[in-house]
């Protein structure tokens, strides 16, 4: 009966080498248990976590979750050990404790665990590090000593390995192939610590971490033996390690293996986790490829996974507003098999499926793939803990936080001024910024995105009870309050689909003080920039970039990475600007002006470098050359360049006479001329009416040549421009106007070469002003 | 008999398809090899009696297992791609392997007509007896599906969207109706349909989905090695100036690479290092476009530019060969130029040459 699936035994212990979230091993586990009926079940994993087992049982707790012991005085020190329903040491857990079997870990506690991952324990600057350290402490080798990445491969993943080896790239479909070439799964758990052992003898020896958990796998694996007095004890632990499991080594030169203590105090929690931080691909180092695939595996009867991903493909691509016929799923599938037939393989694989997949569902079209890809493959479960239990990380983290920063949540409405030059106030911009992206909104900025750039916040705090909740959700993005709200920002780029909520995110992780997702945001901005042809979308993003440069100065962040996005995204922006203001309705024309007005402060407020300024510039003026351009676009470009300087004031009203003459921009000639004059002069340009009499003259002559029917349609368009102006400001335009000059200091000109002395001149000013020290 | 210029695959490989033919494992009704050995035949390897099969197709090893997969389950074959990936190439050897006939051809222009794929009539007969099997003029489709063989249908997309849709039939029952006749040419068992179609060429028609439907498709990308890409450009040009009687400056291989590398960089939307996304310009910039301005530039060079080949002299093809489209494909060069070969010191010929003629 024990031959259903034999493991390698050492006195009355049968170790069971199982591939970590592998599904495959974890269906042939459960019937090897069955078969066995262990009186004791040891699971490699942290031993002085153990009495957290049972909690796994309980009807509340849905995978994917993961243990998390963490450092009390540094919550960031963190480690994981995460567990999907697919999970083998899951199954295992699960199959001990719905029997009443006794089950517990058996690795190096989680004090050693931590120790080997942060040797020592000082770093202050774990308020920034988002990044969880490469969690997942079980197969991966201290931090300090970095293993090239294959022999890492090899030990985290061994079966992954040798299914590599053997020409697949998805090593549960190897493991498929494997069970299924053997229709009598015999010796199988015998096979896999054989090859392990062959794969052991040719790698470097187990460095001393290693050692020293496999000591204590042995050690409490033999006290569990004797335990037993004779019945059988089921060991699960990563495939690896059976060779080592397996030796015999005097319980003497065990024990020495095993460094002393360290004496640090650290916490446990179940933690919810989600598929994504299962993958590698988000930036995980430990985890695996496609969780989505494992969980399909996992949840298909054996040996039947394929016409069911078939249809969750097809399903998937149908979301995405595609059409794909039953028949196709069908022709799909043969398609597979056939493919399978000709590598000599007994089932279709993931590879298989996905070859087929695109042949006749995504018309061969890779991308088609790629964009159901990471929905199919990742999946976006997140699990769930019991309401009582024990503490989360987070919320410590964050009762710690409260009482450095004298914070109490209270359910009252309090107000909060923020200077952001303190460093107390700086920290608690910062914590409050960081709660709010994790959605719990503890405290709420009034005024919002008008005090970037000062050093003031107001903030309005009211805690709620339901943040604490909010708070445990959070822990699927961190352990700490930093790292959750990194880990949320970075999925939010993700989901981001405009340019400038991108930019508002970078903003937001600059805020937040996460550099590294500012970083990737920028990454994901860049990307993103470069497919859009929208000119309008890239300068809707420039002015939350140029804010963000702005705050990171007054913040001291590093910033160097969002100007190079800045100054790419002018460029452009400038490329595609002088075609996208071609033929614009009305509407369509304001949200530009708006747009080209704000990117234009933007680019002045940031100081973009003279080169990129420059060919901003030479796209602005192709824009109001180009005779198709919106007039309204047309108007705000010429006014643009002529502030800038780079039209004189009498090319200025050379081209605004054109554009206002009858018949110069026909046809709708009027209706022209009122675009051009209300681009150009709305916002802030109706001033220079006073002083440029050649630009006066050019608008005189426009109103004076109107019909009547058109000066009065005209007449709104008068007043909202001339409404900028103050009552002296008009006075003295009616007196240009009237001839009676202006009623300042007459006959004053600007001095020819005031561009060049003016700087110094206003050192001066500002000198005296601020102290008397004018020189 | 006069001497063939060219013979068809099945002729000019006789040796390796017969001493892959020796392997008498299972195969489809009427093939003539295993899938397997017709993957070996495309992609080269060894024979069971040891016999070296060259590579017809060098490329992803996926891709035609797909298409000998697809053939395989009776489904009809479509392979699509630019201009120069080949495409023709691999479908007449997969019906010299599959088959042992690759001569069953309908070429699409946009001057095909039904009765060239369907059939036609001898007007003789059909005047003299009436409608009848004997004035029925066969199509290379119909003699396909009598005999059991593989039809190719070059250039599927270039015949109008009308014309193209009388395959739909014949793919999806296997059955060509004559209704003059009152009767069907049924396929027997090996009858397949290869078709090769241009995605992002001038001049081609869309095809529509319910025959899309009706065949699996397998893309056939560019080389995606630049060295091998390089190798193949730098030969092609050589035989092509040497046809043309153009004499070849020494430093062809430096311009091709250079002309290969931009090509690359545009197509894949991303420069070289990978630190800059690009967008990609509506041409293919294929291959065989690529020779193509690496030839014109050195005719330019040799008549023009007192045979000197440089930045000027190719800089008017590159750009006649990247911007298709007037306005977008502009601002992708533009782009390109200002956000790519601007910083490279290297390109900076290019850069000039090109920012001039732009």
């Amino acid at each position: 009966m024990a031959e259903e699936a034999k493991s390698k035994t050492s006195g009355g212990a049968h170790v069971f080498g199982v591939r970590h979230h592998g599904p495959g091993c974890a269906r042939d586990l459960l019937r090897a248990l069955e078969a066995l009926q262990p009186v004791e079940v040891l699971i490699e994993g942290p031993a002085d976590l153990s009495p957290l087992l049972p909690m796994l049982a309980r009807p509340e707790m849905v995978p994917p979750v993961a243990l998390l012991a963490y450092d009390e005085a540094d919550p960031a020190q963190a480690a994981f050990w995460p567990f999907a329903t697919f999970s083998p040491e899951y199954q295992a857990a699960l199959w001990a404790l719905k029997r009443g079997v006794p089950v517990r870990f058996i690795d190096l506690p989680s004090t050693l665990a931590l120790a080997a991952r942060f040797p020592e324990a000082p770093p202050e600057i774990s308020e920034t590090s988002e990044e969880p350290p490469a969690a997942q402490a079980d197969e991966t080798a201290p931090a300090e000593t970095e293993p090239d990445p294959e022999a890492l491969k090899l030990r985290r993943d061994p079966i992954g390995a040798l299914a590599e080896a053997a020409g697949y790239q998805d090593g549960e479909s190897w493991w498929q192939d494997l069970i299924e070439q053997n229709p009598a799964p015999g010796p199988l758990f015998e096979a896999i610590a054989e090859a392990m052992s062959a794969l052991r003898a040719a790698a470097p020896p187990p460095d001393a971490h290693e050692a020293a958990r496999e000591a204590h796998m042995r050690l409490a694996m033999a006290e569990a033996v004797k335990a037993a007095e004779g019945k059988p004890v089921a060991v699960v632990c990563g495939a690896w390690h059976v060779p080592a499991l397996l030796e015999t080594s005097a319980q003497k030169t065990d024990k020495a293996l095993i460094p002393k203590a360290p004496k640090r105090r650290t916490a446990a929690a179940w933690a919810p986790w989600s598929s994504a931080r299962l993958a590698f691909s988000r930036g995980y180092s430990a985890g695996v490829e496609a969780p989505g695939w494992l969980k399909h595996i996992w949840e298909s009867p054996p040996g039947r996974a394929d016409a069911a991903w078939i249809a969750k493909i097809a399903a998937a691509l149908r979301a995405e507003g595609r059409v794909i016929s039953t028949a196709s799923v069908i022709e799909a599938l043969r398609l597979s098999t056939a493919l399978a037939a000709l590598r000599e393989r007994p089932t279709p694989g993931f590879e298989e499926m996905r070859e087929a997949a695109v042949a006749c569902l995504c018309e061969g079209r890779g991308e088609q793939w790629g964009l159901i890809a990471e929905e199919l493959l990742i999946g976006a479960e997140v699990g769930e803990i019991p309401g009582d239990a024990p503490l989360t990380p987070l919320i410590a983290d964050l009762q710690r936080q409260q009482k450095a920063l004298k914070l109490k949540p209270e359910a009252l409405d309090r107000e909060l001024p923020v200077d952001l030059r303190s460093e107390n106030g700086l920290a608690r911009s910062t914590l409050l910024h960081r709660l709010n992206v994790l959605d719990a909104p503890w405290g709420r900025l009034e005024g919002a995105g008008k005090s970037r750039g000062t050093f003031r916040e107001n903030w309005r705090l009211r805690w709620e009870p339901d943040f604490a909740v909010r708070l445990v959700e959070a822990l699927a993005y961190g352990s700490t309050i930093a790292e959750a709200a990194a880990g949320r920002l970075m999925e939010r780029f993700e989901e981001a689909t405009d340019l400038s909520d991108l930019a508002d995110l970078v903003m937001q992780a600059l805020v937040i003080q996460a550099p590294a997702a500012a970083a990737r945001g920028v990454e994901v901005l860049e990307r993103r920039a470069a497919e859009t042809g929208d000119a309008l979308g890239l300068m809707k993003a420039l002015p939350p970039l140029a804010d963000a440069l702005r705050y990171g100065g007054a913040r001291a962040l590093a910033t160097d990475r969002l100007e190079t996005l800045l100054r790419a995204m002018a460029l452009r922006a400038a490329l595609g600007l002088s075609y996208s203001a071609r033929n614009l309705d009305s509407e369509a024309a304001r949200d530009f002006r708006d747009r080209l007005r704000a990117a234009e402060e933007a680019l002045k407020l940031a100081e973009i470098d003279a080169e990129t300024r420059e060919i901003w510039l030479k796209a602005l003026r192709e824009a109001a050359d180009h005779a198709e351009t919106t007039p309204l676009i047309a108007g705000t470009a010429t006014q643009i360049l002529s502030e800038a300087g780079i039209l004189d004031a009498e090319e200025t009203a050379r081209r605004l006479e054109t554009a206002l003459s009858p018949g110069g921009s026909a046809p709708g000639g009027s209706a022209r001329g009122a675009g051009f004059f209300e681009g150009f002069f709305l916002g802030g340009g109706a001033q220079r009416l006073i002083h440029d009499a050649p630009l006066r003259a050019a608008v005189d002559g426009w109103l004076m040549g109107l019909e009547e029917e058109a000066f009065v349609e005209s007449l709104p368009l008068m007043r909202r421009v001339f409404s900028d102006m103050d009552s002296a400001q008009r006075r003295r335009m009616f007196s240009a106007l009237f001839g009676k000059g202006p009623s300042g200091p007459t006959g004053l000109a600007p001095a020819p070469d005031l561009a060049a002395i003016w700087p110094e001149h206003e050192a001066r000013i500002l000198g005296i002003l601020s102290g008397g020290q004018g020189a | 008999m006069s001497d063939p210029l060219r013979l068809p695959a099945e002729q000019g490989y006789a040796a390796e398809l017969a001493a892959l033919a020796k392997d008498d494992g299972p195969r489809p009704a009427g093939w003539r090899l295993t899938p397997k050995a017709v993957v070996t035949y495309l992609l080269g390897g060894k024979a069971a009696d040891g016999t070296v099969i060259g590579a017809k197709y060098v490329g992803e090893r996926k891709l035609i297992e797909t298409a000998v997969a697809t053939l395989a389950t009776d489904r009809a074959l479509l392979l699509i791609g630019s201009p120069g990936t080949a495409k023709s190439w691999v479908s007449e050897h997969l019906a010299a392997a599959v088959a042992g006939d690759s001569t069953l051809v309908i070429q699409g222009t946009a001057g095909t007509d039904e009765n060239q794929i369907r059939y036609g009539w001898n007007y003789a007969q059909l005047l003299a007896h009436g409608p009848s099997r004997e004035a029925l003029t066969p199509t290379p489709l119909l003699r396909a599906m009598e005999t059991g063989k593989l039809c190719r249908i070059e250039e599927l997309t270039r015949m109008g969207s009308e014309v193209q849709d009388t395959l739909i039939t014949v793919l999806s029952e296997k059955t060509l109706p004559i209704p003059e006749l009152n009767t069907a040419v049924y396929a027997s068992r090996g009858f397949n349909v290869i078709a090769t179609a241009n995605d992002r060429d001038k001049g081609v028609n869309e095809m529509s989905s319910a025959l899309k439907r009706r065949f699996n498709v397998v893309v056939l990308p560019p080389p995606d090695d630049l060295d091998q890409e390089i190798a193949i450009v730098v030969k092609r040009v050589g035989e092509s100036a040497a046809a043309l009687e153009l004499p070849a400056p020494k430093n062809v291989a430096e311009e091709v690479a250079r002309v290969v590398g931009i090509f690359r960089e545009l197509r894949n939307g991303r420069s070289a290092d990978g630190k800059t996304t690009l967008k990609t310009p509506s041409g293919s910039l294929s291959t065989a476009e690529a020779i193509g301005v690496v030839v014109g530039g050195l005719a330019q060079a040799a008549y023009f530019n007192d045979g000197k080949l440089d930045a000027e002299s190719l800089g008017a093809n590159l750009i006649g060969a990247i911007v298709k489209d007037p306005l977008q494909d502009k601002i992708v060069l533009s782009e390109y130029l200002e956000t790519v070969l601007r910083k490279r010191p290297a390109d900076s010929a290019y850069y000039k040459a090109l920012s001039r003629l732009a």
